[in-house]
């Protein structure tokens, strides 16, 4: 991490007395390299969703429901390109960001590497990643001291409430339908559960930095933010009757998890290999390879537009 | 104004919901020509029934009490990548 400057912690200091930063000309050199992270998770996050969740919405049980999940897809792609319109304020090109990385330099997470392959994945990706969007921007919404992200995300806190919501809807449904779409609701669970739990990032014990918060880019740090959204999950999962590892003390109402995390991942089997306990570096080693649809989702983003230019061409 | 797809330029998009209501800042987008301008901001900026939304270039608004508005700023460099 850079070293931060008599004008970096002057800055500190004022956004957290309540200073909006409102443009360039406010930050310094570290804190826009910050806000461009942020930004670029945010959108690759956004951007990357919509073809894991257009996947599974080929499964989609019925024409109504292709429709909604269709909306929510259209809503992804608005929200990423929300955040990439914001960089390209702090003079990061959009041509770059769209199409001149490679696939594996995208910086969402792990789980949107993975293939969603039917409805009951869908609406558990949108009970549980939905959440955790919620969980990270919602508290970005109240907490950053950038001003143009803070009023950007109104509009996207409340469309991923919709998702949320759809998501949570279907989740009740399919649990009460019988025991195959039980069973299906089950098996995503049990891959999609410990992806939520890795979405928050490394616990605050063994962060080396703490630039987002000393900026006020972010209010909570990774654990607080993973325990709001276990208490959001876990309790759901319960009523549900769905297996979790994971339980709620009654007392405090913190969740605990009942495996030893972070542990290794089989992307082929969709299996988390829970007897192999594993250390942060191996976790970033597994990020950083990427999961197994990162190529084609980048790409499938891409295509469309390459076909268009060589449609004018010709 | 060019109808071409050549040079991207900023559009700031404002709506009301209500006739009553003031025209409010909602957004921005990037697009070649005003005719896509008015599709990106309609597609991206869609969680209400709007009553009016329009569109204007950034580079169109004149600065009033600053010389250096926020709102007009340009980046400080060009193609700053990380």
């Amino acid at each position: 991490m850079p070293e931060m400057t008599a004008e970096d912690r002057e800055l500190q200091e004022k956004v957290h007395d309540g200073f909006l930063v409102e443009s360039e000309a406010d930050m310094t050199e570290n804190y826009k390299q910050a806000l461009i992270t942020q930004l670029l998770v945010q959108g690759d996050t956004e951007l990357i969703s919509a073809p894991a969740y257009f996947m599974a919405a080929r499964d989609a049980p019925t024409t109504n429901t292709m429709v909604s999940a269709t909306a929510i897809i259209q809503d992804e792609l608005g929200h990423a390109n929300i955040a990439y319109r914001l960089l390209e304020d702090l003079g990061v090109d959009r041509h770059w960001i769209l199409y001149e990385r490679e696939p594996h330099e995208f910086k969402h997470p792990y789980g949107f590497d993975q293939p969603l392959e039917n409805w009951a994945e869908l609406v558990v990706a949108n009970g549980f990643y939905d959440r955790a969007g919620i969980t990270l921007l919602g508290d970005v919404h109240r907490n950053t001291s950038y001003g143009p992200l803070k009023r950007a995300l109104v509009k996207v806190d409340l469309e991923e409430n919709f998702h949320l919501r759809h998501g949570e809807v279907w989740m009740k449904r399919l649990s009460t339908s019988g025991p195959e779409a039980r069973e299906k609701l089950q098996d995503a669970v049990d891959w999609m559960f410990p992806m939520g739990v890795e979405w928050f990032g490394m616990p605050d014990d063994k962060k080396r930095h703490t630039t987002q918060l000393d900026f006020k880019l972010k209010g909570m740090s990774n654990d607080e933010l993973r325990q709001t959204w276990l208490q959001a999950v876990v309790p759901l999962c319960d009523e549900l009757g769905l297996d979790v590892p994971a339980r709620v003390d009654e007392e405090s109402g913190e969740v605990e998890l009942t495996y030893d995390f972070p542990v290794q991942y089989d992307p082929e089997e969709k299996k988390w290999l829970f007897d192999e306990p594993i250390s942060w570096d191996e976790v970033w080693d597994r990020w950083r390879e990427r999961g197994p649809m990162n190529e084609e989702y980048v790409n499938s983003v891409r295509r469309s537009r390459f076909e268009i230019e060589e449609m004018l061409a010709a | 104004m060019s109808d071409g797809f050549d040079v991207d330029r900023i559009y700031e998009v404002f709506a009301r919901q209500k006739r009553e209501d003031r025209l409010e800042h909602v957004g921005a987008i990037t697009a070649p020509n005003a005719s896509l301008a008015r599709v990106y901001a309609w597609q991206t900026y869609d969680e209400a029934t709007w009553f009016e939304m329009v569109v204007a270039p950034r580079d169109s608004f004149e600065a009033v009490n600053r010389e250096e508005a926020p709102f007009t700023l340009e980046p400080r460099e060009e193609g700053a990548a990380t």
